[in-house]
């Protein structure tokens, strides 16, 4: 368990992080969520004990990471934005290292290393100089150092980014089958990334936190509008005024045309837009306009940021 | 500490950095040797002399990825994330760099044996001048961490560490300088003769009293003196802890 108590982290006249609250509960996942700069990383680092808070206090299963710092390292493991590998070592020489720094005994040693390297599924790489692999397979070595020495939290910064699309559907299974015995927080700046893993979402933007909530609340925020995008052979205006008549429709954008193939973006309100989609599809029928996509977008940040800011201004 | 001295000495043997340094002084070591040897009188005592004026190119090699190499990678993360202490990271590197300098040293130990076994002399001033080499390349050493602490560029590392120890090989030259310097303000203001004679004494005398040379020189003749070996340790520590303060630093810091 995690409690994050009013971090604040000055740099310069520059606040990067402003009062970060937040607890992460035993055997959950966290997402960790924000644009770049948003001050993902910097909580991060101030967690893992990289990075000194300006105040604000950080308690790691009761230990505090400025006052008991070894017995609080002890139960983290972290995955930086850049895993520290050393490229002059291979694959076992480094793990036996980090054991040694995180002070494993030297009996539990291989069992351990054993059940680490089949999770990650690195073994036919362990006598190979870490310089010479793969992006995915050097951020899976980086995972599995973060995993030595058994701590019950484990903190991983963006652990899917440049990875190839398999890649990345390998690396969140992992994360969901490491989720079952260990707290950990998760980084993106990829909302469907954080959907796919995380129990509870924490928001932050400019060193602030927009939103802390429960994954399933988040998409229902998100739910109560939901964007389409329909392409179509036809006119552009017409067709866009047409569609605005239509209920449950509250704007309709268009966007291109080219060669009497016309884009026009759509927003639904209420939750169930299927009985909506079904209406475009008679009238845009009967009009005799085929057509040829219709399909749903995933909110961007951006817009997760905008409903979440603009709902707070309403209240 | 153990395991950052550990993977700090086997790294120089995984790059060219441990090989080089090794036969730099491997070949320095066998030709004065060699050339004492072939003029038929050979003195150890002399040799490890010479050698330790060579410090100054074979410890910056040595030093200068200590620190700046982990800065450059993102693994000095490791330091400060796992329960291992910033004291013992910084133990432990020097505790490498010396282990390194143990090892090349081991081209001496042939040479005393080479010249033992021909009915040569070994005597208590060459063990003298063995102790003051492994005092002095810690102090050294300790400063090419320092070096190698400041910035994550390890030529950088390198010219920084090399010049302070080349400042501290020529202290003696820089006192005699600034002695003669201080005499000629001090004439310029217009202090009497005698008084700016002695202005310029204390200079040259506060400045050489720093320089390890100086003070080691009586050990050759088998005279120690401890509050020499005092010294080069004070100095050699005084420079481990700058350098955990500039670990620490990076945590702390605000900029």
């Amino acid at each position: 368990m995690i409690e994050i108590n009013k971090l604040v982290k000055v740099y310069g006249d520059k606040k990067a992080v402003n009062g970060i609250s937040f607890t992460v509960n035993d055997d959950e996942v966290l997402g960790f969520l924000g644009p770049n700069g948003a001050g993902k990383s910097t909580t991060m680092n101030i967690i893992t004990g990289y990075l000194s808070s300006t105040s604000g206090t950080v308690k790691v299963n009761g230990h505090d990471i400025l006052e008991e710092p070894e017995l609080a390292k002890k139960e983290i493991g972290y995955l930086p934005e850049n895993p520290p590998l050393y490229n002059d070592m291979t694959v076992n020489e480094y793990l036996d290292f980090i054991c040694d720094l995180k002070g494993v005994a030297k009996a539990k040693r291989k069992h351990m290393l054993d059940r680490i390297i089949t999770m990650v599924k690195i073994s036919d790489v362990t006598d190979r100089l870490i310089g010479n692999l793969s992006k995915g397979y050097k951020q899976r070595v980086g995972i599995a150092q973060a995993m030595v020495g058994d701590p019950s939290i484990l903190i991983l910064d963006e652990p899917t980014v440049g990875l190839d699309p398999s890649q990345i559907i390998e690396i969140r299974k992992l994360i969901k089958s490491l989720s079952k015995s260990h707290s950990i927080i998760i980084s993106s700046h990829i909302l469907p990334e954080i959907q796919e893993v995380a129990d509870r979402v924490v928001i932050i933007n400019h060193g602030k936190i927009a939103a802390i909530d429960s994954l399933s609340d988040l998409s229902k925020r998100l739910l109560g509008q939901t964007k389409l995008l329909m392409t179509y052979t036809g006119p552009a205006k017409e067709c866009a005024e047409k569609i605005r008549t239509l209920h449950g429709i509250s704007s309709a954008v268009p966007k291109i045309t080219k060669n009497k193939v016309s884009q026009i973006e759509l927003t639904v309100v209420g939750e169930n837009s299927t009985e909506i989609r079904a209406s475009i599809f008679f009238m845009m029928a009967k009009e005799g306009w085929p057509i040829l996509e219709l399909r749903s977008l995933e909110p961007t940040l951006e817009e997760v940021f905008l409903s979440i800011t603009s709902e707070k201004k309403g209240a | 500490m153990y395991a950052i001295f550990k993977r700090e000495f086997l790294s120089y043997f995984r790059s060219p950095v441990g090989y080089v340094a090794i036969a730099i002084f491997s070949f320095l070591a066998g030709f004065i040797f060699y050339s004492q040897y072939s003029s038929g009188s050979v003195n150890i005592g002399s040799e490890v002399i010479s050698l330790r004026s060579f410090f100054v190119i074979i410890v910056p090699i040595i030093t200068m990825g200590l620190l700046a190499e982990d800065k450059k990678r993102g693994t000095d993360i490791l330091y400060y994330t796992t329960p291992v202490s910033l004291f013992n990271v910084v133990v432990g590197k020097v505790l490498a760099a010396f282990a390194l300098f143990a090892v090349m040293f081991i081209n001496v130990i042939i040479h005393i044996i080479v010249t033992v076994a021909c009915g040569g002399t070994f005597g208590v001033g060459a063990i003298g001048t063995i102790i003051v080499f492994f005092f002095m390349a810690f102090m050294f050493i300790s400063m090419g961490l320092f070096a190698s602490a400041i910035t994550d560029n390890q030529i950088v590392s390198a010219i920084v560490s090399f010049v302070l120890i080349l400042i501290s090989q020529l202290l003696s030259v820089i006192s005699e300088y600034a002695g003669t310097a201080a005499n000629s303000i001090a004439t310029v203001f217009g202090v009497k003769t005698y008084k700016a004679l002695a202005f310029s004494n204390a200079i040259k005398k506060a400045i050489s009293w720093l320089d390890p040379f100086v003070k080691t020189q009586d050990f050759r003749l088998g005279i120690f003196s401890v509050s020499a070996l005092i010294f080069l340790v004070s100095v050699g520590v005084l420079f481990m802890y700058l350098t955990f303060r500039v670990l620490e630093k990076k945590r702390w810091s605000q900029a």
